[in-house]
């Protein structure tokens, strides 16, 4: 990305570093040979934009582990760690997990679905406010630092769930024949959602500090009430129903039918999850585009 | 060219409100720098950010023919856990030029020798300032924004950099705020004066400055 084709570019006259009296003084450094030259089609808009946001995929995977030995490996051994602790811990209570036998493909299943959604959230949300120096430059448009960071966490989550659930699944011996479609839409879901999430609060944290704190208070139990270590289905009959209310349980419902073939109802209700995200997607944005506040000053 | 067309803003600060320009309309002609003048708080450095586009309008448009700077020698985009190097990388990454040639230029021009290689939090202050210097005369561009322009470096740091800026002005623009009125002489043939909302374009930078003397006395 980051030469451009020589057409694109105007190469202006070189630059003479000879001194006009001959005296040998240090020569100045050569100027640039290269000129930004292009109009704002709607076509080069978008390969502006394709390029800024490969710059920020860049600068995040450089910057995002920061001074920790190892660097982006973290956004793997994390998750493989976390996952192989809680399994070794849920497992040794010596129960049979809720559904097939293996507790830790169990457990990794409704982890790694729950973290599509709140990793990207997370991630997201922080987007602008971690950025805000580069909304310094003109060229840079706010969306490209959310982008960059849905493209990098998209790509690294689907790395480390493809890794992780491979893994586990030769901690089981029952043979697993995967449903792709499920698992897909589950993703795309969850994305969704944390899209639309992610981009409301950075205008309402922006606007309303308190209710950033709040949001984080109410959201810290949505791991216990996203149907992660049970299933949902299997609850006591009201509480069954509040838990299933909850659009993130219908993305770790949707993804564990991926992986499990279940009898009788698991609660999965489509349009109700396709109704959520893609509403929570809609205010978002619509929040986003109204108030401009990536580059309002603090 | 830039063009403001019955331009309005207003900025708001935890409950104040200030107005900045008040339905203007003003157009800059290419090929002439620019001064901009104005008491403390007139709104300066906010027009300056409109013009680069960082800031929207509240009501009106600006039209703009020609690539804009960012703010000349800025350096908060500077991520402390990169090289100097890697932040140059990004810069032309973004504005599109060639990453090799631009970073081979600041390599010459900010004379960082190793510490080019070493993370920018390792920098002293006169490096980081180097450093986005060179930045931004590594890309050409039609209008260069330029903040109150502070000198950095050594003495013969500062004669290198005051001569290829000044090179650089025979092909772009300055749009330049200073308290200064020798460095907008020097610099700039034209003028702003900011003043209660209005802007009047002086084609005489010295003409501007007399208006914005005239109007600091009767305070």
């Amino acid at each position: 990305m980051g030469r451009r084709r020589n057409d694109l570019l105007q190469y202006s006259r070189p630059t003479l570093t000879a001194d006009a009296g001959g005296l040998a003084t240090k020569s100045e450094p050569p100027a640039p040979r290269f000129v930004i030259q292009r109009r704002d089609t709607s076509l080069n808009y978008l390969t502006t934009h394709a390029r800024i946001v490969t710059a920020f995929v860049i600068r995040e995977i450089a910057t995002r582990y920061g001074r920790s030995p190892g660097g982006y490996v973290w956004a793997l051994l994390e998750p493989v760690a976390f996952i192989g602790l809680m399994s070794l811990l849920l497992g040794s209570l010596g129960r049979l997990p809720a559904l097939g036998t293996s507790f830790t493909l169990f457990y990794a299943t409704g982890y790694l679905a729950f973290s599509m959604y709140k990793g990207m959230e997370g991630y997201l949300v922080s987007a602008i406010s971690s950025n805000k120096s580069l909304m310094s430059y003109p060229k840079v448009s706010p969306f490209d630092a959310v982008v960059g960071r849905l493209i990098l966490q998209g790509m690294t989550s689907c790395v480390v769930t493809w890794v992780i659930i491979y893994a586990a699944m030769w901690t089981t011996n029952q043979p697993i024949t995967l449903q792709w479609s499920c698992i897909v839409e589950a993703i795309a879901f969850a994305w969704i959602m944390a899209l639309g999430v992610a981009l409301g609060n950075t205008v309402l944290f922006f606007k309303f500090p308190l209710y950033q704190k709040i949001f984080d208070i109410v959201m810290r139990p949505l791991f216990l009430l996203s149907g992660v270590f049970y299933v949902p289905s299997h609850m006591p009959h009201p509480f069954s129903d509040v838990l299933l209310a909850n659009p993130v349980t219908q993305v770790v419902v949707l993804f564990r039918e991926g992986f499990y073939v279940q009898h009788g109802d698991t609660g999965l209700d489509m349009p109700f999850l396709i109704a959520t995200s893609t509403g929570l997607l809609f205010v978002g944005m619509l929040l986003f585009t109204i108030f401009p506040v990536a580059r309002a000053r603090d | 060219m830039i063009r403001l067309e019955r331009a309005t803003k207003e900025v708001r600060m935890k409950g104040v409100r200030k107005m900045i320009i008040d339905n203007v309309s003003v157009t800059f002609p290419r090929g002439k720098s620019i001064g901009l003048l104005g008491r403390n708080g007139a709104g300066k450095s906010t027009l300056l950010q409109i013009i680069a586009g960082t800031l929207e309008l509240d009501r009106g448009r600006i039209i703009r023919q020609g690539k804009i700077s960012w703010p000349l020698g800025f350096q908060g985009s500077f991520q402390g856990n990169l090289s100097g190097e890697q932040n140059v990388r990004f810069v032309a990454r973004i504005y599109g030029v060639n990453t090799d040639e631009l970073v081979a230029y600041v390599a010459e021009f900010a004379e960082l020798g190793q510490f080019y290689h070493a993370p920018v939090r390792t920098y002293s202050s006169g490096m980081k300032a180097r450093l986005a210097f060179g930045v931004s005369m590594g890309i050409n561009f039609d209008y260069y924004l330029v903040d109150e322009i502070t000198a950095v470096g050594d003495t013969n740091f500062k004669r290198k950099s005051q001569l290829t800026f000044k090179e650089k002005l025979s092909n772009s623009d300055v749009i330049m705020v200073s308290h200064s009125t020798g460095t907008l002489r020097d610099y700039c043939q034209t003028g702003i004066v900011l003043e209660n909302g209005q802007m009047t374009y002086y084609d005489d930078i010295n003409e501007a400055i007399d208006v914005h003397e005239s109007n600091m006395k009767r305070h």
